[in-house]
């Protein structure tokens, strides 16, 4: 499997987040989810880094932060 | 009527449409291009009689028509089509795929010259280009073995050890517009013969989807090349099956004609030997110890063959409707057969002609002369010229 | 835990998340929407664009050869399909816009011509991005490129209005920022027999020059702006699929280092541009315009 190199990564704050599902739906790559219990999750095995979900959510309930500090 | 063995005269584009017809090719995308052209509107003709059913995609140019065959032959259909000289250089990047993707597509080349040095009529250019590509070539002589050839390269391409594309080779004009005896075998005769054909590699079909690739690029070439090895032994036994069934073959690979006790031969490929054996047969009654080989298959090149045979001759001639500027020395034939023979003890001494360049008649006399310095060359033990061009000297006009 | 969930999920998405496209990629986006409507039963056809790097991770059946070789491939499918009795199989062919636009511009034509039945779809990110940036048929007026570094100057192919002309059933122009719209035009594409054409814009961080977590909002902008406005044609009838207010196309353009070099004459001939063509759309609305 191919290393990911990041330099950020998403962290959500389940208080902020309002389960709308807009990251799931703009995340590139698929790897942002809204669980059952209505808890966003991510693959960070997978994710780029890229902040599209950040950016498309209304709450601002997503940080990019450093990579490793997730 | 259309199922029932039949026998009339034909023109070899007829002869290559009912053998696409025959072998039941599921798939026919196809641009037309002088010399090929009867052969597509034959099969436009078959498919509208009721005689053939099969998708005939009526494409937009060469390049698409090889894409077309692909993307067919992938997703599992047997795959016809055919082309010539600048249609066949047009379509010259998909060409490459089929090998290397192990696709048993069969092609007719309708051998053309190519442009700017010449104009419609044949010479092989076009179809021995390929040669480094990794299809399999074979070239007939008349309309029959056309027929039958398509037939057969059906047999030899889908063969699970091979699955490699087959080009039927014939010239233009010479062979695709000139009627000879033909006989069209029994469609459930041939259904006996060559079944329905199933990859068992592949399969793009969502229910049951497979496509293995090869674990590197290496392992592909590799696979292409020991195909092509396979190859040598699998047209001769499918030549030998086809000629127990039908009644007729063509030895497969190469045919040895009069050459008994023969000092010397020829090589000729296409339709220039029809005019070769009336030569040799005549040169035969006039005592001279000539022969005829009858090369079929040039991809994969015989050179196991010519091994053998070589140490009866003296002399070799070959004759070389092609060119290949730049080259080592002469003509492509040549240059093969030079390689397949360099390490044999007792190899004859090779006589190279080009003759029939751009198309222009292959003439008994220029035959004769060929054979008469192929000879010579076995007598004095001297060849006189990296090659001889025929067409430069004035031999008469004699057919 | 995690892990298992996002396992099963790629598994019933059909596709792999994780592609080798860059960050922010439109690709990837775009089969992830596409696969939410297209079912089991699909093959793909396709090579050659950055969004290629997503073909590897869908998981239906997918082939392809080079993009000089766009809805061939295809069409000999197509006629396999119909030899075996295999009609149900729902065939896309995708291609980027080099591709479409360019080397394969006469295949397209054709197959619109022949009517193959298929679903033709450009992932258009406006440039050859999969090389390194250079200006293809499809580049807007005024982008820098790698081969376009004063900024292009000449226009960008109506491509869409170009394949409608040829009297197909279906085209339609659709963006990743705008997913049910896709959706929809992908679902109605499938229920039609015959050439469907859908050209998405999708956004390239990398070749427009943008923060990639502004993907989704500068593709936005993009519609929203009327630059790639969103429509239908159907049996040659317009239907214009988003009608809100023009933003100044200057929003857009600022938002992308490729435009950056752009004089206010230039920015004033883009938006008249765009101004005709949202008027043109408008007043069409609703009316046959391929006859």
């Amino acid at each position: 499997m191919a290393q990911v190199v990041r330099s950020f990564a998403p962290k959500v704050d389940q208080d902020t987040c309002i389960a709308c599902g807009i990251c799931v739906t703009y995340c590139p790559e698929s790897t942002v989810l809204l669980t059952e219990e209505k808890k966003i999750i991510f693959d960070y095995r997978y994710c780029k880094g890229c902040g599209v979900c950040a950016n498309e959510c209304p709450t601002n309930a997503i940080a990019m932060v450093k990579e490793g500090s997730q | 009527m259309s199922d029932k063995e039949f026998t009339r005269m034909m023109e070899g584009n007829e002869a290559a449409a009912w053998g696409a017809k025959l072998s039941r090719a599921e798939v026919v995308p196809a641009y037309p291009i002088t010399p090929q052209t009867e052969l597509i509107s034959n099969i436009a003709t078959l498919i509208a009689e009721g005689k053939m059913k099969t998708e005939y995609i009526m494409v937009e140019g060469e390049h698409t028509a090889m894409a077309a065959a692909v993307g067919a032959s992938a997703a599992g259909a047997r795959v016809f089509t055919a082309s010539s000289s600048q249609g066949v250089a047009f379509m010259d990047e998909p060409l490459w795929i089929p090998p290397g993707r192990r696709l048993p597509i069969v092609m007719c080349y309708v051998n053309r010259t190519m442009a700017p040095l010449g104009g419609l009529r044949p010479d092989h250019n076009d179809s021995m280009h390929q040669r480094d590509k990794g299809w399999i070539l074979l070239y007939c002589e008349n309309s029959q073995e056309v027929l039958d050839t398509i037939i057969q390269a059906y047999k030899i391409a889908e063969n699970p050890e091979i699955y490699l594309p087959v080009g039927v080779c014939y010239d233009g004009y010479f062979v695709s517009a000139t009627a000879t005896p033909t006989t069209v075998p029994d469609q459930a005769q041939v259904d006996e013969w060559l079944p329905s054909y199933t990859h068992e590699w592949y399969s793009l079909m969502p229910d049951s989807h497979k496509m293995p690739a090869p674990k590197s690029f290496l392992e592909m070439r590799m696979g292409v090349a020991e195909a092509h090895e396979k190859a040598k032994k699998v047209i001769k036994d499918v030549d030998a099956e086809f000629k127990k069934q039908f009644g007729r073959g063509y030895g497969g690979i190469i045919e040895e004609y009069n050459c008994e006790d023969a000092e010397a031969v020829i090589v000729t490929m296409d339709s220039m030997t029809g005019t070769a054996r009336d030569v040799i047969d005549e040169m035969r009654e006039e005592g001279k110890k000539i022969g005829l080989i009858k090369l079929k298959c040039f991809r994969p090149f015989p050179s196991e063959e010519f091994k053998k045979i070589a140490k009866k001759y003296k002399a070799i001639g070959v004759v070389d409707r092609n060119n290949s500027f730049g080259s080592a020395g002469g003509g492509i034939v040549a240059i093969e057969l030079s390689r397949a023979l360099y390490d044999a003890p007792d190899k004859p001494l090779i006589v190279d002609f080009h003759v029939g360049l751009s198309g222009t008649d292959v003439t008994m006399n220029q035959i004769r002369y060929i054979a008469d310095e192929t000879l010579e060359a076995a007598k004095t033990g001297k060849v006189k010229h990296v090659v001889d061009w025929v067409e430069s000297h004035d031999l008469g006009e004699v057919m | 835990m995690i892990n298992e969930i996002f396992d099963q999920h790629y598994k019933d998405a059909k596709i792999q998340g994780g592609s080798t496209c860059c960050p922010g990629c439109g690709g990837p986006l775009f089969w992830k929407i596409a696969l939410q409507v297209l079912g089991a039963n699909t093959i793909v056809y396709g090579d050659g664009p950055c969004a290629m790097c997503a073909l590897r991770n869908i998981k239906v059946p997918h082939y392809g050869i080079h993009f000089s070789f766009v809805a061939d491939g295809a069409t000999g499918i197509n006629a396999a399909l119909r030899a075996k009795g295999r009609e149900d199989v729902t065939l896309i062919s995708s291609a980027g816009d080099g591709a479409t636009a360019d080397i394969s511009f006469g295949k397209i034509s054709a197959a619109a011509e022949r009517n193959e039945n298929m679903i033709q779809i450009c992932v258009d990110n406006e440039a050859y991005m999969n090389t390194g940036i250079q200006k293809s048929g499809l580049t807007p007026y005024g982008a820098w490129t790698t081969t376009t570094p004063s900024g292009k100057t000449d226009n960008k192919k109506d491509i869409p209005m170009i394949i409608a002309a040829h009297k197909v059933p279906y085209v339609a122009t659709a963006s990743v920022a705008y997913p049910i719209d896709l959706k929809r035009k992908l679902e109605k594409a499938m229920s039609i027999k015959g050439f469907k054409f859908i050209h998405t814009i999708i956004p390239c961080p990398t070749g427009w020059r943008f923060d990639p977590a502004k993907a989704v909002e500068v593709t936005k902008l993009g519609v929203d702006s009327w630059v790639t406005p969103l429509y239908e044609v159907e049996e040659g009838v317009l239907k214009v699929s988003r009608k809100a207010e023009a933003k100044p196309v200057n929003e857009y353009l600022t938002a992308q280092g490729r435009f950056r070099r752009l004089s206010e004459e230039q920015i004033a001939y883009i938006q008249s541009e765009v101004d005709d063509k949202r008027d043109d759309l408008m007043a069409q609305d609703g009316k046959k315009i391929i006859h």
